[in-house]
């Protein structure tokens, strides 16, 4: 296309901004800007993109881009080179937008072309055109940004705004200059773009500002001190090390534990010194637990001095902590765990140990999930284990509330049970009806309509058995199921049982019910 | 090729029928019956029917009374008419 004004046979606005380019008088970017847009609207083009921002005109261009790839856009080009003005950039932008665009699949490599057309581009963007620094920044993009353009509008705009400043500042001072200037401009602007996508890769490391890894160590070296003090376990001695280093764990996993006061105060009977010192500091491995995940890594250090000396009453807290996380449900425990006391018996420790043993194996499981059996072998386990008095006022505590819980609970399902499912069958029946009705219902009618369905189905039963019988037969077939349909007057000579199957099953019914035959000469169901 | 004799590889099915909900009531009733093969289904068939034909009637006997709602009155007496009707 010539630089005159042939409007080409389909007037774009391409050849309209080389018009505008003609014309206009150089005119700072934002009047440039406003032109442009006036030239778009003066012209009703046959663009589906809105013209309302100088946007769609790149949008537009950026279709066009994607049709023509004009020769004479190069001549132009090579034509306004020495001059660096808006227009120029424009113009730049118009040719060898397209070709940036292919071109360049990555920021690095970039032709003497493409700085011109990142110049270009950052020209335009100083005119609010945004694509051009879409596909300059994520050369990826091809042919239609729009979703992007949308996106990051805002962003941009910030930057054009930069950009403008920087570039009014620059292109004076290099405005005699060739392409070296606007490659430097490109490269400090390419900075300049650069910059946008820095903060917000710096963005995210602030975001996270703790780092998470923290609580992932402590599960570790929990495991890992779980480990060791089974192993340690083996040694039928130590049994009073092992509640100290899965107690850490259970304390740091569980919230809160209203029980560490009470257990720091009873002391046990056992070598005083000891069970106060892990008292203490479980006590305080409680409270570091319970500050925050921070104090978990303090907690883990104040594992490693209590694994020495480490009483049974341990042990109980353990087990009871565990119960208690197992449960979820800590409430007022004191009242109970001393009545448990009394209930459990003293049992040998060698058994306690083998219980450790079992119990750790299952704490880590614990973290994750808690699934009840493990809870009810563990209530097993707290219930075998005999704490000694000392200690099991201590233990008993989160003992109790769960086996006094757990009779009760085993109890109030089984009535609930029985009408429950009843009732939620009858709901299945009761969204048909809802469905079939077609018109809205009182909450009374529907009750009604329970009413009626009980009825049905007693009714219901009772011919089945009478027809079973009737036929000598102890099991109801699907023969007696007809035979009902049919003294129903739902199946009539008219209606055949199958036409009913068809009708308001659905598929896969359909199959089991009525035989077909398949190939191999077989039928299905058999008959 | 014989196909399965379970419900077809896909688990979803629109308006399921609650087989163990029928033969838990049947049992419970008849402890000493047996329910075969398809017969669970053929009742739920059955009680389709059923409710469809109660919520004709009682939308019949709703709009008999000129009232945009299905009220209880309207749903007892096409339960009467009906139940004899499914009497069998």
């Amino acid at each position: 296309m010539a630089d005159s004004y042939n409007p080409d046979s389909e007037p774009t606005t391409r050849t309209l901004l080389r018009r505008v380019l003609d014309t206009a008088d150089p005119r700072t970017p934002r009047r440039r800007r406003s032109a442009w847009m006036s030239a778009q609207k003066a012209t009703p083009e046959t663009h589906s993109s809105n013209r309302q921002n100088s946007g769609t005109k790149t949008t537009v261009r950026r279709s066009q881009r994607i049709r023509s790839v004009s020769k004479s856009a190069h001549v132009q080009a090579s034509r306004q080179l020495e001059e660096q003005t808006p227009r120029t950039l424009l113009t730049n932008i118009l040719l060898t937008a397209p070709e940036s665009s292919i071109v360049m699949p990555e920021p690095g490599v970039k032709p003497l072309p493409t700085p011109k057309v990142a110049q270009s581009s950052r020209r335009e963007s100083s005119r609010g055109s945004l694509e051009l620094q879409f596909q300059e920044l994520e050369p990826s993009i091809t042919v239609a940004p729009s979703r992007l353009a949308l996106g990051k509008r805002k962003q941009r705009l910030r930057l054009s705004v930069f950009q403008q400043e920087v570039e009014q500042e620059l292109p004076p001072s290099h405005e005699p200059c060739g392409n070296a200037d606007a490659s430097s401009l490109t490269s400090s602007l390419n900075l300049t773009f650069t910059t946008p996508l820095q903060p917000q890769s710096v963005q995210r490391p602030g975001l996270a500002r703790r780092p998470p890894n923290r609580r992932a160590v402590d599960v570790n070296a929990f495991l890992q001190d779980i480990q060791d003090t089974s192993l340690a376990l083996a040694a039928p001695g130590d049994n009073l090390r092992t509640p100290v280093a899965t107690l850490p764990t259970d304390m740091v996993l569980e919230d809160t534990q209203p029980f560490s006061h009470p257990l720091v105060g009873p002391s046990p009977s056992a070598p005083p010194s000891l069970p106060c010192s892990s008292h203490t500091g479980a006590e305080d491995v409680v409270r570091l637990v319970r500050h925050g995940p921070q104090c978990s890594s303090s907690g883990v250090q104040n594992k490693m001095p209590f694994q020495d000396g480490v009483h049974e009453a341990e042990e109980k807290m353990e087990e009871s902590w565990r119960v208690n996380k197992e449960k979820e449900t800590t409430t007022q425990r004191p009242a109970g765990m001393e009545e448990s006391e009394v209930h459990t018996e003293p049992e040998p420790e060698g058994s306690l140990g083998t219980m450790d043993i079992s119990g750790k194996a299952a704490s880590p499981e614990l973290a994750s999930s808690i699934p009840e059996f493990l809870q009810a072998r563990q209530l097993h386990q707290l219930l075998e284990q005999a704490p000694p008095p000392s200690t099991a006022a201590l233990s008993s505590e989160p003992l109790e509330p769960q086996l006094t819980r757990h009779p009760p609970k085993a109890r109030t399902p089984s009535s609930r049970s029985r009408q429950d499912p009843y009732k939620i069958g009858l709901n299945h029946y009761m969204k048909f009806f809802t469905f079939y009705a077609k018109m809205p219902m009182e909450k009374k009618a529907l009750e009604m309509v329970e009413k009626c369905l009980d009825k049905y189905f007693q009714h219901l039963c009772d011919d089945l058995e009478a027809y079973a019988a009737h036929a000598g037969r102890k099991t109801v077939g699907p023969e007696d199921l007809e035979l009902l349909m049919r003294r129903q007057g739902l199946v009539t000579d008219q209606v055949s049982l199958h036409v009913l199957v068809e009708r308001h099953l659905p598929l896969e019914y359909r199959q089991l019910l009525i035989p077909c035959a398949f190939s191999g000469n077989s039928v299905f169901p058999a008959q | 090729m014989a196909p399965s004799t379970t419900v077809s590889q896909r688990k979803l099915i629109k308006r399921k029928a609650p087989r163990g909900f029928l033969r838990r009531v049947f049992k419970r009733q008849k402890p000493h019956l047996r329910l075969g093969t398809g017969g669970d289904l053929l009742v739920h068939l059955n009680c389709l029917l059923f409710i469809h034909r109660l919520a004709e009637e009682s939308r019949t006997k709703a709009c008999e009374d000129k009232c945009g709602v299905i009220k209880k009155e309207h749903v007892m007496a096409a339960a009467k008419v009906i139940l004899k009707k499914s009497r069998g």
